[in-house]
Order: C-alpha cells, then structure tokens, then sequence
C-alpha cells in the first residue's frame, strides 16, 4: 500500500500531480480541485472512471488529455458500472495470470457529477454498491447541469434559481429538498461514505485515502463550489465553501460500515445561512421580503440535520 | 482545431503541429483509438517530476490557455513562508513546488481566477492580482507595504 504523507501541507505538497493543467474547467473550479487531491492523496496507480459532465468534457478535449493515468469517459449514467467492470475483469486476469505486472497496486476510481450521480446514473451507482465491487466513487457535486446551462438536479437545494426552476414574480426557484445521497449511499450497507469539501484539505484527503484503502464500494460526496451557475467570482471559491461548511449547509462526515457517524469538522461559529446565500447570485431573490420564509424554512432545515447528525453521533448505532 | 492563442515566449507549448499525415478532425478518429499522455513507458510516472516526465504531445501540459487570462497573479518570493496553501488549492495545477518550496508560477496553464491570492496568509499578501500587461518586475516594485491589525 503507497498512500503518501499527508501529515500538513508542505510533506504533502512533494507530490508529483498526475492531473494536468491547460484543461478548459472555467477559472476557479473547484472540480480540479478535488481530483487533484485524490490524485495526490496516493501513489498508487489509478484506473479513473469519468462520467459525462464538466469534468469529462473540459479534461478531454481532442487532442488533449489532462490525464496521467488511466481514464475511460463512458455515458452520462456508466461511471460506477465502467469502473465495476475493469475491477472485474483485474480481479480475473489476476487470477488468470494474465497480468503484466500482477503485484502493481491499482486502485479504481469513478468520478460523476451531481446530475449524473443524483439522477441519470443512480441506478447503475446502486448496482455497483450492491454487487460489492472494490472501487470509489467519487460526486462532485455542484448542485445543477452545469455543463448544459445550469438546469435543476435532484441535488439542488430549495430556494436555488436555475434555468429550468427559475425565480421570479411567481416562484421562489426550486421548491424541493435535495435528495439525501450519503445517506441513501450508507443505507446500500457500503463500508465507507462520506461527505467532504475542498476548503478543509486534510479532512478530505484523510476521507480519499480512507475510501481508497478501504476493500468494497466506498461514495464520496464532495461539495464543488460551481462559479459559473452559483453566480459568484472566481476567486472566492474557497470562501464560499468555507462558508457552506461554516453554516453547516454541507456538514462534514463519515458513515462507517452504514452506521457509525463521525462528525469531521465542527464550527467554532456556526454561521447564519444568510451569509452562505447572500455570497451567491443563485439566491438573490430570497432577500426580498415575501421570500423570507425561504430563507427560514432552509434555516430549520440546516438545524434539524445538525441535530440529527449530532445524535446518530452519539447514539453509535 | 484552435482551442489555445499564440503566446509569445512558450514555443515548447501550445498546439503544436501534428505532421500532415497524422492530422485527423475529431470525427475521423477510430474509434477505440487511445491517446496516451507520454511516450513510452508510463510505469513509475507518479514518481516523477514534471521536467522528468516525457510528455506527449496529446497530453495537455504541452497546451497553454494562458490567453485566457486578464489579470495575473504575481509572486513575491521575499514575503512568502512556503505553506503550500495555494499549491493544494490551484484548480490548474499552475503552482510550482518542488522540495517544500513554492518557486512560481505556471504561466501557460493559470487562468487568472485568483483563488491563490485570496488564500495566502501572508501580511501583505506574497501573490497579489495584476493586469496581464503589467511587468512582473514593475509589479513587485510596486508592493504594498505591511498593514497593521486594526484594533
């Protein structure tokens, strides 16, 4: 097992990246971000798993490939089954002794966005969870289709304006709540599920060595502050996840083996969700007076699922 | 097939040329076909440094989108503590470490977004924010003093 130091920041800084700049993610994504520190995170070698979507598209560009390893883009639904299958048929040419270097560790790694994680491929994701395949998928999730005009997912958060739940004189934007993934991901029994940001940069390198060890199907949700449909400038994309952690609109945490909880990261002050939405063009229309009881209603939200957290916590069942 | 501008000063970067017979639109591509990110054998590449590796052409390292860019950030060595802040939170992979020490930046492949400056903890800041025409060395001429805490 090569997992390398991650013990702060300049140990961890000696790695050589495997995820090449010049790729065409909009200015201040954090999708590169996340990949970048899975690839660092190990020096193992990767067989990575892409679903269509921002990622796919702006890393693969013809006649570029931002990749140092292993990657296979397949449909918009197929990232879990892609990375499923190579793990199968690695597992049966091991045993065939097939393998031209049978001893190299070799870790398989899907990545999907929202869209492709929350709605067009949580089936194929749910078959590959069940089957016990030993891989890690990884979500990046930005909370709309960014890639195709930033219309609504079912990872859009109420009160959100896209294109296809636009606000205006008769809506608020979109009014359902976003679907729960880690725990639907914990409920399939899979070892190791968590939910992790690109601003708290130890938590989630801990968390991908953690799913990479880990032997059986491991889901990552990792919140990707999206500049472009979030509507905010480029640069202040660590701060305004800073901000999503702080307010606890995305709290930090694990589920081991589908029942044990650790809450990674507490606020020393957890914020007023206020300053998270007032951070983005998405929610500008809450700020009127008769959307107030938006801006509410998300409030109660964040606070019944701190306290939910809190008490799977302690309850270690 | 023009995904990147003419840079002056990177002629090991940017689209290079692919011999004539090589050249194939996108949809003229076998299918099946892979395009491997170096030439010859990739074992041990991830204990390889960038100016190690033997890059491909169709790897995106030999690409530059620094036309992308308005404004640049710029790096003052004399200020800064090495604590990799902006290393691990580049999106373009543009800033370069190597042994614990930062010694720059990546002009081909960073896209001006900025996110280096806002997260470096420095007082005043070691990367600041400058127009693309500005002149490195009249930039850090031009380097604000250290600001006192307000009480």
């Amino acid at each position: 097992m090569a997992i390398t130091s991650i013990k702060n920041l300049k140990e961890f800084s000696t790695n050589n990246d495997r995820f090449e700049g010049a790729h065409l993610l909009c200015p201040g994504c954090a999708h590169s971000m996340i990949v970048r520190e899975l690839m660092n995170c190990t020096d193992d070698n990767l067989v990575i798993a892409s679903n269509t979507g921002c990622l796919e598209v702006s890393t693969a560009v013809y006649p570029y490939t931002s990749w140092d390893t292993s990657w296979i883009h397949i449909g918009f639904e197929n990232a879990a089954t892609a990375a499923s299958c190579a793990e199968s048929m690695y597992k049966a040419r091991k045993n065939k002794g097939t393998l031209k270097d049978p001893d190299a560790p070799v870790k398989f790694v899907a990545f999907g966005g929202d869209g492709s994680t929350y709605d067009i491929g949580f089936q194929w994701l749910s078959g590959a969870m069940e089957r016990g395949h030993d891989f890690t998928y990884i979500c990046l999730d930005n909370e709309n289709y960014a890639n195709t005009g930033g219309q609504r997912s079912s990872a859009t958060p109420v009160g959100a304006n896209t294109s296809t739940a636009q606000a205006g004189s008769h809506s608020y934007g979109k009014k359902q709540k976003k679907k729960d993934m880690v725990a639907i991901m914990a409920a399939h029994g899979a070892p190791y599920v968590a939910q992790l940001a690109p601003n708290k940069w130890k938590s989630m390198a801990k968390g991908f060595q953690k799913a990479l060890e880990t032997e059986g199907p491991c889901f990552i949700n990792t919140v990707s502050a999206c500049t472009t449909e979030w509507k905010f400038d480029p640069k202040d994309t660590i701060n305004v996840t800073d901000l999503a952690t702080d307010t606890l609109m995305f709290p930090i945490y694990e589920i081991i083996d589908g029942h044990e909880l650790n809450i990674l990261y507490r606020p020393k002050n957890i914020l007023k969700v206020e300053d998270y939405l007032g951070a983005q063009g998405r929610y500008r229309h809450l700020f009127k007076p008769e959307n107030k009881h938006v801006i509410e209603r998300i409030q109660k939200d964040i606070d019944e699922k701190w306290e939910f957290l809190q008490r799977r916590e302690e309850a270690r069942i | 097939m023009s995904i990147t501008g003419s840079v002056p000063g990177t002629d090991k970067r940017g689209l290079r040329e692919l011999g004539a017979e090589e050249k194939v639109g996108w949809d003229e591509v076998t299918q099946g076909v892979t395009l491997n990110s170096f030439v010859g054998d990739a074992a041990d590449i991830v204990h390889k440094k960038a100016e190690e590796r033997n890059y491909n052409d169709f790897n995106s390292y030999t690409a530059t989108v620094a036309s992308w860019r308005i404004i640049k950030p710029v790096y003052n060595r004399d200020i800064c503590i090495d604590c990799q802040n902006c290393w691990v939170w580049c999106p373009d992979t543009s800033i370069i470490s190597r042994d614990k020490q930062m010694l720059g930046i990546d002009y081909d492949h960073c896209k001006g977004c900025g996110v280096c400056v806002e997260v470096c903890p420095t007082n005043p800041k070691s990367l600041l924010m400058f127009g693309e025409a500005e002149e490195n060395d009249k930039a850090l001429s031009a380097w604000p003093e250290k600001k006192k805490k307000e009480k």
